[in-house]
């Protein structure tokens, strides 16, 4: 809009003023969505009552392994469990007693910019990219091993993308990197090129600590100390396992006071029996040995109970994703967290297709949505997953954002105000006529209907003449203009000069390895 | 098949003829049925079958009948683990007799995870289609280190090391071996098949394996594959 025009009655701005304000999602970007639906159950409180009865019983009798940490099994010890070898029995009751006493219902992660630090818990949902993958796949470059370009580009996509709330992990495995030492440009990413909350490293201890000393950089020493500034994955090794790895990242954050989440991760069939009971039973039994043990490091270190639920295909043993029972299983996991008092992760744009293709999008659509009614507070994988989470896919992160920002309206409930009830327009305009010019209309069409960036809802022929795009070919274009449009967001220079000369040192300390 | 086909009356596995006890132990291989498959080995035996006859006609023809099945999706996982354990049974009975014959058996293999990771589910899996096709296989297990491996390879002399991974973070780990074998001039005595979930050909080939293997189906026909080509060339 120029300058020297003056103002018009009602706005005006003409053609360059609208074409500005319809370049705008209609999803502002929020720090989380706050839900205003009820959640979606499946089973009832003898049900419910029933997993966790079962659960207490193989926290008691089977027992959970903590494998390779002796410092883990003493303070299992004198939390008062029962430990036998790695084999850790907890008498029935105390992994819930431990929770519900210090475990918090809810917590801040603060973001570098105030106004992205998210709420994790109660009736927020946060919605977070995918997370892990060793391949990227894009339209024009095919399955290629995932580079550390290949993720600052999804750092940037996520941060361009109104309806993600969080700036993930493992947004893709920089596998050109060496293994020691690539979660310094992993972190680092998440803080130079978004300003949204991020996840830490957990593949070694010392990589954890490495992470909560860049955050201090960034926050302050003081303020981390007593403040999450992280959220990291601590998955257990299903069936019934703890690794010394994991543990030992987990102990880092704990003593932190940064977040984990504890998450089982269950092919079904394969890591927990065949059924959705017994699959939950399992998952709640892992994941509040888990969740107990981060509170006996220490108290009131925020936990998230985790669940990552996929079936195998019995006939080749390859997991399979968007199916009715693994979101069966979500559906009662969150119920079983919310009975628990605590934070819920799961869920995602699950698919195990190799293509942003037709089986990509419904898979994904079925975990998306189950997760929203399900009440997800962290939904890790929301969008760019592939394959079973091998492959992060440019065209299809847009795809998934896209559903992301459907979420957060579609959770965000309805309206039934005076201007909700749309009385006036329904007076005005009567029987036999049409809405479209009516007052009530003309003030609101511009919100009432969420438009996808992606779908394409044209005549047949208009669509013909734009090049026959398919879904992909149409994100493809968007994610080059992204890329292209991309502006990071301001960060302190003696904040980025501080983490670079703290990221040269250590790098400098020790050799490059790959494992 | 509907049940009206089948009589009532069990059937006696030494009261058939050589030909149709084969044809009954693909069968029983197929069904999973270890006692079966051990009973039927040894009347075979004690018929004066060779063991090298046995395990060619009997048990590994009726593995390969699984293993087609299995590939097609008619078989599912838990049932092919049943066969290879059936199979197992009756390789029990045979082996020390292949040993005394000095006949060649089927294929050694050793396999385990590499340093690092304690993800197994895969390995195992491999494990059971290798026996399943015969293979005498050595599983050394998780998280094994460079030595491991070495030790098991010194010890038991197999025609495969197999190593696997579900980790980014281990799978680099492989070289790590592969380069161990080629520094002490030991590389070129054993096939080395890769396997896991981030893996792929171009990564097999740099790290310099002999062959990347998509899934334990694959690993098994490879595996067969490469062990008769190297005998052939030998």
């Amino acid at each position: 809009m120029s300058e020297r025009r003056g103002r018009r009655r009602g706005g005006g701005g003409g053609r360059s003023g609208k074409q500005a304000a319809r370049q705008k999602s209609l999803v502002a970007q929020a720090p989380y969505i706050e839900r205003n639906v009820p959640y979606f159950e499946i089973l009832d409180e003898a049900g419910l009552a029933l997993i966790e009865h079962n659960a207490d019983t193989v926290l008691e009798e089977i027992g959970i392994e903590f494998r390779d940490d002796p410092e883990a099994l003493d303070i299992l010890k004198q939390g008062g469990a029962e430990v036998e070898g790695e084999r850790v029995r907890f008498p029935r009751g105390l992994c819930r007693s431990i929770i519900k006493a210090h475990a918090p219902a809810e917590f801040t992660q603060h973001a570098r910019n105030p106004e992205r630090s998210t709420i994790i818990g109660g009736k927020r949902t946060v919605l977070v990219p995918a997370y892990g993958p060793p391949f990227v796949r894009d339209i024009d470059g095919g399955r290629r091993y995932a580079s550390i370009e290949d993720f600052r580009n999804f750092v940037k996509l996520a941060y361009m993308s109104p309806g993600l709330h969080h700036s993930g992990g493992t947004v893709c495995e920089p596998v050109d990197l060496p293994v020691n030492k690539r979660h310094f440009d992993m972190v680092y990413s998440h803080i130079k090129y978004s300003d949204k909350p991020f996840m830490g490293s957990v593949t070694a201890p010392e990589r954890a600590q490495d992470t909560v000393d860049m955050a201090k950089i960034v926050f302050g020493d003081s303020f981390v100390e007593n403040n999450t500034v992280t959220t990291s994955l601590i998955n257990a090794n299903s069936p019934m396992t703890f690794d010394d790895t994991m543990l030992g990242a987990l102990k880092v954050y704990a003593r932190n006071m940064q977040a984990t989440v504890i998450s089982p991760f269950i092919l079904a069939g394969a890591m927990s029996p065949v059924t959705v009971v017994g699959t939950a039973t399992q998952i709640l039994a892992e994941a509040m040995a888990g969740m107990a043990f981060a509170q006996l490091v220490r108290p009131g270190a925020p936990v998230v109970f985790g669940t990552f639920a996929s079936a195998v295909s019995m006939q080749s043993g390859a997991p399979t994703f968007g199916g009715a029972e693994p979101s069966q299983v979500l559906y009662i996991a969150a119920a079983l967290a919310r009975r628990l008092g605590v934070p819920f992760r799961s869920g995602g744009g699950l698919c195990a297709s190799k293509l942003p293709d037709a089986q990509a999008a419904y898979e994904a659509a079925n975990t998306l949505q189950s997760a929203a009614l399900a009440g997800v507070n962290f939904m890790l994988h929301t969008a760019g997953w592939l394959e079973g989470g091998l492959v992060m896919g440019y065209e299809k992160f847009l795809m998934d954002a896209d559903q992301a920002n459907m979420i957060n309206i579609m959770l965000r409930g309805v309206d039934v105000s005076e201007n909700g009830q749309a009385m006036s327009a329904l007076r005005e305009v009567g029987p036999g006529k049409h809405f479209l010019g009516s007052a009530h209309t003309q003030a609101n069409f511009e919100t009432a209907f969420y438009v996808s960036p992606l779908a394409d809802s044209n005549s047949f022929e208009q669509w013909q003449e734009e090049g026959a795009l398919d879904c992909a070919q149409r994100a493809s274009v968007k994610v080059k203009q992204m890329l292209n449009d991309y502006e990071a967001p301001p960060l302190d220079p003696a904040i980025d000069e501080a983490l670079i000369a703290f990221m040269t040192q250590r790098k400098a300390a020790f050799p490059d390895m790959n494992y | 098949m509907a049940d009206e086909e089948y009589d009532d009356e069990e059937i006696i596995l030494a009261d058939l003829s050589d030909e149709e006890l084969v044809e009954q132990m693909h069968d029983d291989l197929y069904d999973g049925l270890k006692e079966e498959i051990i009973e039927g080995t040894q009347i075979l035996l004690d018929r004066g079958w060779g063991p090298e006859k046995v395990l060619a006609e009997a048990l590994v023809g009726g593995m390969t009948i699984v293993g087609i099945d299995f590939r097609d999706g008619i078989l599912f996982v838990p049932e092919v683990l049943l066969a290879a354990n059936a199979m197992k049974g009756g390789m029990a009975i045979l082996r020390p007799l292949l040993a005394e014959t000095g006949a060649k058996p089927v294929g050694k293999m050793v396999i385990g995870t590499v340093k690092g990771d304690i993800h197994d589910i895969g390995k195992n899996l491999v494990t059971m289609m290798m026996e399943g096709a015969g293979f005498e296989v050595i599983d050394l297990g998780i998280n094994n280190d460079v030595d491991s491996y070495l030790d098991a390879l010194e010890e038991h002399q197999p025609d495969i090391l197999g190593m696997s991974a579900l980790l980014t973070t281990t799978m680099p780990y492989m070289k790590v071996v592969i380069d161990a074998l080629v520094e002490k001039g030991l590389r070129d005595d054993y096939i080395v098949l890769v396997g896991g979930a981030p893996l792929n050909e171009e990564f097999g080939e740099a790290v310099g394996a002999d062959a990347y293997c998509r899934d334990a189906a694959s690993a098994s026909s490879t595996g067969v594959a490469m062990v008769a080509e190297r005998r052939a060339a030998a």
